[in-house]
């Protein structure tokens, strides 16, 4: 039966309301054999992102180690995001507490060990500020070879949101993502443009919560606290952003996907952490990067709803 | 009916040959002075052309200044490849005999701001550098201006670089110095003037007019069709007619109110037009409003009855 080979995929974040619901959305394929969960400071500090990553693989019975990334940027001080993430950079939900110890491996060894390991190219799933994706390429470029694709969150070919060039994601660590950007591995990036299409509305949360399973309960606990700051904004639904880099690997026909060469740019008074766009070929560079910039919003919707229906009777 | 005063900054180039004959038509506007800039081509030859044009038309009561000629701070570029090597893409024109003004740009511009008490539309449709040194030169100057309709930048994208549009890449500190000045701004960029184009149904009647304004038209946009040939455009843009008819008909243009600045300090985002229209993130002073849509249709009929007219 097992005759096609699952996905080798590492989870690399920094949960986080919407990395939470990635990584539920994630646990629910078939297709994927996640092998690592791995931690990146950028909604919250290390530590707290590290101990909700965690809870988190607790509460979906994940059998692989937490393990612990870079708690700062590769070159400038760290930004965090409590006020939509709140104080835990989880708020909201109580969840189990961790079921497994800490790996003992840092998130670069535990992604290069991945690498090394499998025979299968791996995919990179990376939710956060791109610091450890970025330090495992420039410390074992011999293991590029070994990735299929890094499918982000992160940047916003049109605009960003933390400040008016740059997305959060990127603006945590700019320099990690011009590494990632450069390094010619397969990369796509669900930027703004997608995610801020990626609406889930209140009424949608309570279809969520009527499937009465104790992971729908959650996530809709989630939506509901992520909710009230992303409100506050001026959105009539949750931006649910890191889920798009999941679900555009499994059913990318569901998205508008665009190749470009995209750059970052690292200077700038404003424009500090802006994903740059060659939309004319003004440059003459091959697209370095597949960006998904639309999606079909009702789809994503009934999809997120089933993958989270797929935890019936589930025991917390 | 009151006339609306208008004053033109212009690196006459092709295009600001267009919205010059097209303001010159519009009897909603009254030009009370145009001034010239480097960009599209040299001074020197955005000063002739602008007086040539002018001539042209009939209008050469309008008093035409000599402005700046190079950028603030970097060094000049032109457009020759569109505009050819005399700005109006090789074309040859009658001269101007009216007598030559020799004030300069900055100091003319302030006189019939305060002259118009408040009531002056400002129309920069070149690099910014004359307006900028206005502005250092009469810091009052911000609170006699109405307002500055510009064609320049873009929210999305660039025509000279992934991220900048040409008069504003000319000179981006210029550009910043007018952004941050306070004077409120219709910004007219790339997204409203890719949309601005005359098709070859519009070209070709344009030139069929036959008369020396439409030969004009004929002659100095050659340049610029086989350049957008080349790129598979639907048209000629009309980018510098955009803020002048706005003037005119502001119901045909769609446009938000926003926060816009100026990239000075990026690398590969150098001379980009920053806005916070799509962002969480709001700027403190928001005072611009960034135009995205025209009703093409409204938009080309008004030029080509401009040319018609003689």
């Amino acid at each position: 039966m097992d005759n096609k080979k699952k996905r080798p995929v590492i989870l690399d974040g920094d949960p986080g309301h919407d990395d939470a619901i990635a990584w539920v959305l994630a646990s629910t394929i078939d297709d994927f054999d996640i092998k690592a969960i791995t931690t990146v400071a950028g909604n919250q500090t290390l530590e707290k992102v590290t101990y909700n990553a965690r809870r988190i693989a607790a509460l979906l019975h994940l059998d692989v180690q937490v393990a612990k990334g870079r708690n700062k940027p590769l070159c400038s001080d760290l930004i965090i995001a409590p006020n939509f993430h709140g104080e835990t950079g989880l708020d909201g939900p109580k969840l189990p507490e961790p079921h497994l110890p800490l790996s003992d491996l840092s998130a670069i060894e535990m992604m290069a060990k991945v690498l090394q390991e499998s025979e299968e190219k791996v995919t990179i799933i990376s939710t956060g500020a791109q610091t450890n994706v970025a330090a495992l390429l420039l410390a074992h470029p011999e293991l590029k070879e070994k990735i299929e694709m890094i499918s982000t969150m992160g940047g916003g070919l049109r605009n960003g949101n933390w400040t008016s060039g740059a997305e959060f994601n990127i603006l945590v660590d700019p320099e990690a993502a011009y590494t990632v950007y450069h390094s010619g591995v397969p990369l796509q990036m669900c930027g703004l443009d997608v995610t801020e299409q990626a609406l889930v509305y209140p009424e949608e949360f309570e279809r969520i919560r009527a499937l009465h399973n104790p992971i729908a309960e959650t996530v809709a606990g989630w939506f509901d606290f992520f909710f009230i700051h992303v409100k506050s904004l001026g959105w009539a639904g949750a931006t649910t952003h890191d889920p798009c880099a999941v679900m555009s690997l499994v059913h990318p026909e569901i998205f508008d996907i665009r190749d470009y060469y995209v750059d970052i740019e690292l200077s700038g008074r404003y424009c500090r952490g802006a994903t740059i766009a060659d939309y004319q070929g003004k440059l003459g560079k091959e697209p370095n990067c597949r960006c998904v910039v639309g999606l079909d919003r009702q789809k994503f919707v009934d999809y997120l709803v089933e993958a989270c229906s797929k935890y019936e009777g589930w025991e917390v | 009916m009151n006339k609306i005063p208008v004053w033109i900054d212009t690196d006459t180039g092709v295009d600001d040959a267009v919205a010059l004959v097209t303001a010159s038509m519009l009897e909603e506007i009254e030009i009370v002075g145009v001034s010239a800039v480097a960009g599209n081509t040299s001074l020197e030859n955005a000063f002739r052309n602008a007086r040539d044009v002018l001539s042209l038309v009939g209008r050469k009561d309008v008093r035409v200044f000599p402005g700046a000629d190079r950028p603030l701070i970097i060094e000049g570029r032109t457009a020759a490849y569109v505009h050819g090597n005399n700005g109006l893409g090789g074309a040859e024109i009658p001269l101007s005999d009216a007598p030559k003004e020799t004030g300069k740009a900055w100091d003319a511009l302030y006189e019939a701001a305060q002259h118009y008490k408040g009531e002056l539309i400002v129309c920069p449709i070149g690099p910014l550098t004359n307006i900028a040194i206005a502005i250092a030169n009469h810091p009052d100057i911000v609170d006699c201006i109405k307002e500055l309709n510009i064609m320049g930048g873009a929210l999305i994208g660039g025509n000279i670089t992934p991220c900048a549009e040409f008069n504003i890449l000319c000179d981006p500190q210029a550009a910043e110095a007018v952004f941050r000045s306070g004077i409120r701004i219709n910004l007219f960029g790339l997204d409203v003037t890719h949309k601005a184009f005359l098709n070859d149904d519009d070209i070709d009647e344009i030139i069929s007019y036959g008369n020396r304004v439409s030969d004009l038209f004929r002659d100095s946009n050659h340049l610029l069709y086989e350049y957008r040939a080349q790129l598979h455009w639907e048209g000629i843009c009309e980018h510098d007619s955009c803020p002048i008819l706005y003037i005119a008909h502001p119901e045909w243009f769609e446009g938000y109110e926003c926060g816009i600045y100026v990239e000075t300090q990026g690398t590969i985002s150098f001379g980009k037009t920053v806005s916070d229209l799509w962002t969480d993130y709001k700027f403190e002073d928001r005072h611009c409003k960034a135009f995205l849509n025209v009703d093409r249709e409204k938009f080309t009929e008004r030029i080509k009855e401009a040319y018609r007219s003689f």
